[in-house]
């Protein structure tokens, strides 16, 4: 909200407190200055000059001589503009004057003649028609006939007022009003509260001319006045009003409609002017029936069905607190204009305002929520306002319709249960002085203090509203840095879930991996990219209803995505090697459209480029599921990875594939066919609680190794046959691959795997038969099992 | 030969060049003690002698035994040192250069963070509470004091599934959820990620946010203030000030901003601050009594406070990210300068 600071000093006298100053107090009462709007500094000594006389110079066809009233002095300027005439008040660039192009105004002589300063245009002055007409013309900027010669071009132009931009809080609506904003200043600074003038003259003429109010829907619009003024002038405002609207960032259009806008900012309350001749009847504030449409003042045809509405007998004239329609506003014709102010229901006006897409400064007002009282005071100070400015004669009776004022809430509270919440001890004296100035009024009734809350603060709710605003006054640097005494002493602790996994995390980090974060929303293509067959459980993805674009337009339903986009965008960045891992959550629907939460599941993703192998990955996945018990593997189908090299896990609370990415997803991606990802939902593994370890007796015997080598058939599995082999007997405590061979002295088809088994005794050393019944059973195994022959 | 020319031979071959290593050592002590050396020789000359001449004999072939042992033995040492001292020179190798491993990974710097202050607080007392990143509209505004229609709402864009279900705005949700399963004393903190319909060079459409939250009964503002005091000192460090400025959240009254004393200047102003000598970082206030009421707590009875952060924005600040965009572009380069 745009706080001019004279407008402000209409209403309390600031002193010379510094703008800075000012604002550093408003942040200690919670309103945040967004910006300090300074006047402008890059024109000095420019003043409004009065033309005395023109007359064309002897030795040139384009120059002419003025003399020049700018005030103390008259003064001779030699310019070579064709637009001035005697008569016209003019911008005068004095000799000393700086301009915002840098220019440093000297007396000089021209042809001759001597020029003490420069007339100025528009362009030289930084300015242009928004800020006064005349502006944007390519010549001297002709001044309006009443511009006071010799005053400061600034204060002519409206640009040396200081602005402060103020951040109102959603609870302080009644602070979108430079009067409630003054009255809170005038708390602040503790200096007295001036309300506009709400005074005007009117005729009496009776009600016959008048429409008569009915309000139909009146809990969606409580109150409803409506005024009347004819003779009306329709003209330009005065300077200092739309200078001050253009302040506050609003167009001036013409007085009237200049005054409705006027009153909103400066009272807080919507005002809309209806040209009376379009009236059919009575005014009627009641809800559309379907079929109705309406021409709203933006030129667009609005359905306004169950909408509220200001209607006559006949049609709709206005969307309630939105927008009026396009025939029946101010024209510079209208004569007659009937005066609305009107307390509409804030949630109804947002509601339909979203509804029917249409926001204007009023409706925008109204959602914030207006009070019961400043329909009355903005309908008198738009009249007052009207007199004033002599726009027409008012009318001395009104129309009106709505429910009688509500009453002011009670809030009974004390001195200690305040104090209580603060936790610091403040005098009952300056709770009740404090409240009162801030329109509280305070009645003592032993230890209670029955409180009456003004209609303007609909925010003031119960105690804790009171001690705020008693904190804001009395300083919030007065609240001192305890340490909760008087609580209970309370156990921290992270969940199994969050311990398991800062466990995780912490293992791939050791692992090499470098933890990245993704959006939870992707692409409705990341499908696609991923070759995901059409009933893939990872298609059920959950669309967001207003997504910021189309590439986070869904939840996502798994990591891979994120993953291959960070790894594609480092290698396209020339950062050809990384291992990454991203530990988040994936939103998986029972049903879509969704009906009810989806399920979060966490979801572990490894990844890397140019950086290992199958088997690297393979030992990583083994890593983590080691964490939680014993790894299993099974053949993976997952569509994104390639069918030769990738396995599946389901084992200990975990599950997912792994393994080389499939070389048209490399394509997709435009990625080398180096990059291999592991995509595990690890959930249950780490909601479950990780037994801590136990040791387990070393043995004292020393173990016996003993190296085996076998034929088999190229198919077979190694690792199963290993695993089969371990499985053998218990004193196996370990079977170690040394070497795959394949070639000479071993037929085709075949293989040569050599391996080394341990055989731990426990209590006492094996003989040379016990070793041998061992080996021997191995031998038999993986002849039986794997058709092995041993070399 | 007799003993003296056996002890000059000996002495002279140990100081000669000829016995440089153990090998040549071993010839030499063979050649003196061993089967057929000559002090055996000597020895074995004994039995000759006659028995008066014996022992005095014997005893100066063994003197001289003693003596060549020793020296032997000193020898022995000297060039085994000299030996490993070679061996050791033949090992030189460039030290100068790296040779690849593959180097430990790091968590991104927003965890990082996020550890820390988890670790903080859960060392004073509060249990770490997770709660679902999409919500209905009931637990992320309505039960929190924002009901439908309520300008209040406009305080952050929302993404929405459908008229109920939405993206969180706020991780405040996680509180309606944790005084509903549990009763008070209550302290908890709830980081996770957060939501809003809002992308600029500020604002990114995910991040992320910690709220904290105390229900007791004898709860204060003060004790807010003790609390986030102790937080901040914590993160920016020990000479770290707050401020309390007041503000408005539907769901805390009072409610207040909360800024640090800037730990870059110590708020005399720099850029970090924008001259103001303060640093916004979070939010906070009493609980409201609506929203006690509405998790089924008696207002009366139990006071609370609440606070929430924005975990970015406080990584940002602390490591000196100038652009939001950077936290989610996983380059590695950036992942690696946190090492």
């Amino acid at each position: 909200m745009k706080l001019p600071l004279s407008w402000l000093k209409d209403y309390v006298n600031i002193g010379d407190i510094t703008p800075q100053e000012l604002s550093d107090k408003l942040v200690s009462i919670g309103f945040e200055v967004e910006e300090i709007i300074m006047p402008r500094s890059d024109i000095k000594g420019v003043v409004v000059g009065h033309v005395l006389d023109i007359v064309h110079h002897d030795n040139s066809d384009k120059l002419w001589i003025c003399q020049v009233d700018i005030g103390n002095e008259i003064v001779q300027i030699v310019t070579g503009a064709q637009n001035v005439k005697k008569g016209d008040y003019v911008p005068v660039a004095t000799v000393g004057a700086e301009l915002p192009d840098g220019t440093h105004i000297k007396p000089a002589k021209l042809r001759g003649v001597e020029s003490f300063g420069m007339m100025c245009g528009g362009r030289e002055l930084g300015v242009d028609d928004s800020i006064i007409d005349g502006a944007s013309y390519d010549g001297i900027l002709i001044l309006p006939g009443d511009s006071i010669v010799g005053e400061n071009i600034l204060h002519t132009l409206g640009q040396d007022d200081t602005v402060l931009d103020v951040s109102i809080t959603a609870n302080r609506p009644d602070c979108q009003a430079i009067v409630n904003l003054a009255r809170e200043i005038s708390v602040l600074l503790d200096k007295p509260f001036k309300m506009p003038k709400l005074t005007y003259k009117t005729v009496d003429i009776g009600t016959g001319k008048m429409p008569t109010v009915k309000i139909a829907e009146k809990d969606l619009c409580s109150r409803y006045i409506g005024r009347m003024i004819y003779n009306i002038k329709i003209e330009k405002s005065p300077k200092w009003m739309r200078d001050r609207l253009r302040m506050c960032g609003i167009r001036p259009i013409n007085n009237l409609v200049d005054i409705t806008n006027y009153v909103l900012l400066e009272i807080g309350q919507p005002m809309h002017a209806f040209d009376r001749k379009y009236i059919d009847g009575g005014i009627n504030v009641r809800k559309g029936v379907v079929g109705e449409s309406i021409v709203a003042l933006d030129g667009k045809k609005y359905n306004v069905g169950d909408v509220l509405l200001i209607a006559d007998d006949k049609k709709p004239l206005a969307i309630a607190g939105i927008m009026g329609g396009e025939y029946t506003s101010i024209f510079p014709d209208t004569q007659m204009v009937f005066l609305e102010a009107a307390r509409f229901e804030r949630s109804n006006i947002r509601r339909t305002s979203r509804k029917i897409g249409l926001r204007s400064d009023s409706s925008a007002r109204y959602e914030k929520g207006v009070d019961w009282h400043s329909v009355e005071i903005g309908s008198e100070r738009a009249l007052a306002l009207i007199d004033e400015l002599k726009c027409g004669t008012i009318v001395n009776a009104r129309v009106s319709d709505g429910i009688e004022a509500p009453e002011q809430k009670i809030i009974r509270t004390t001195k200690e249960e305040i104090c209580a919440l603060l936790g610091i001890d403040i005098d009952k004296k300056i709770i009740v002085s404090l409240l009162k100035k801030q329109g509280i009024a305070v009645k003592s009734e032993g230890k209670t203090l029955v409180c009456t809350i003004p209609l303007v603060r609909e925010d003031i709710d119960g105690y804790p509203d009171l001690a705020e605003d008693i904190m804001r006054f009395y300083g919030y640097d007065k609240i001192i840095s305890t340490h909760s005494e008087n609580t209970h002493q309370t156990r921290g602790y992270l969940s199994t879930h969050d311990e398991n996994v800062q466990k995780v995390k912490d293992r791939l980090q050791a692992l090499g991996a470098d933890e990245i974060l993704n959006y939870s929303f992707v692409s409705p293509d990341a499908a696609d990219k991923l070759l995901l067959a059409a009933d893939d459980e990872w298609r059920k993805v959950i669309p967001i209803l207003n997504p910021l674009s189309r590439d986070i337009s869904v939840m996502r339903t798994q990591l891979v995505y994120g993953m291959l986009t960070s790894i594609a965008r480092n290698y396209a960045r020339k950062n050809s090697a990384m291992r990454f891992y991203e530990l988040g959550k994936v939103f998986v629907a029972e049903k879509l459209p969704l009906e009810k939460l989806p399920v979060e599941r966490d979801v572990l993703c490894v990844g890397f480029c140019n950086d290992g192998n199958f088997f690297t990955l393979k030992n990583i996945v083994g890593e983590i599921v080691g964490m939680f018990g014993k790894v299993e593997y099974t053949p993976s189908s997952a569509p994104y990875l390639h069918p030769k090299q990738s396995l599946h896990v389901d084992a200990c609370g975990i599950v997912g594939d792994f393994g080389k990415l499939h070389p048209l997803v490399c394509e997709n991606y435009d990625l080398p066919e180096c990059v291999f990802v592991a995509h595990l939902d690890i959930t249950d593994a780490l909601n479950a609680v990780l037994p801590t370890a136990k040791y387990v007796q070393l043995s004292k015997q020393h173990p016996i190794d003993r190296d085996l080598a076998v034929v088999v058939k190229k198919s077979v599995a190694v690792g199963d046959m290993l695993a089969a082999v371990k499985a053998v007997n218990p004193y196996i405590s370990e079977v170690k691959l040394f070497d795959i061979y394949e070639g000479e002295q071993i037929a085709d088809g075949y293989k040569s795997v050599a391996f080394s088994v341990r055989l731990q005794p426990t209590d006492a050393p094996f003989s040379d038969s016990q070793i041998k019944e061992i080996i021997d059973k191995i031998i038999q195994k993986v002849e039986t099992q794997f058709e092995a022959k041993l070399r | 030969m007799n003993l003296k020319e056996i002890r000059d031979e000996a002495l002279k071959k140990l100081e000669s060049p000829d016995v440089k290593t153990e090998r040549d050592l071993t010839e030499l002590k063979t050649y003196l003690f061993g089967k057929s050396g000559v002090l055996t020789g000597l020895m074995k000359g004994l039995k000759d002698l006659p028995p008066e001449q014996k022992p005095q004999a014997g005893k100066e072939i063994n003197d001289l035994r003693v003596e060549l042992t020793a020296l032997c033995e000193q020898k022995e040492k000297e060039l085994h040192r000299l030996a490993i001292e070679q061996s050791i020179n033949s090992q030189t190798i460039d030290l100068s250069v790296d040779r690849p491993y593959h180097a430990i990974g790091c968590a991104h710097p927003l965890n990082q963070v996020r550890r820390r202050l988890t670790d903080y607080f859960v060392g004073n007392g509060y249990i770490v509470y997770d709660s679902p990143e999409i919500e209905t509209d009931y637990y992320n505004f309505q039960a929190l004091n924002v009901p439908l229609d309520h300008p209040a709402r406009d305080m952050q864009d929302t993404f929405f599934i459908n008229d109920n279900i939405l993206l969180r705005t706020q991780t405040s949700a996680g509180q309606v959820r944790l005084m509903e399963q549990y009763k008070p004393p209550l302290k908890m903190i709830c980081p996770g990620r957060v939501f809003r319909n809002d992308d600029d060079s500020t604002h990114s459409p995910v991040f992320h946010q910690m709220e904290g939250l105390v229900i007791d009964k004898n709860v204060t503002l003060c004790d807010l203030k003790g609390a986030l005091d102790g937080f901040a000192k914590f993160i920016f460090g020990e000479q770290t000030q707050i401020r309390f400025r007041p503000s408005y959240f539907p769901f805390t009254e009072p409610s207040v901003e909360v800024d640090v004393s800037c730990f870059n200047c110590g708020g005399s102003g720099c850029r970090v601050c924008k001259n103001t000598g303060w640093i916004e970082i979070l939010g906070a206030g009493m609980v409201n009594r609506k929203v006690l009421a509405n998790c089924g707590i008696d207002p009366d009875e139990y006071h609370g406070f609440a606070f929430g952060m924005g975990l970015d924005r406080i990584t940002m600040i602390l490591c000196a990210i100038n652009d939001i965009k950077l936290m989610w572009e996983n380059d590695v380069r950036f992942l690696h300068m946190f090492k």
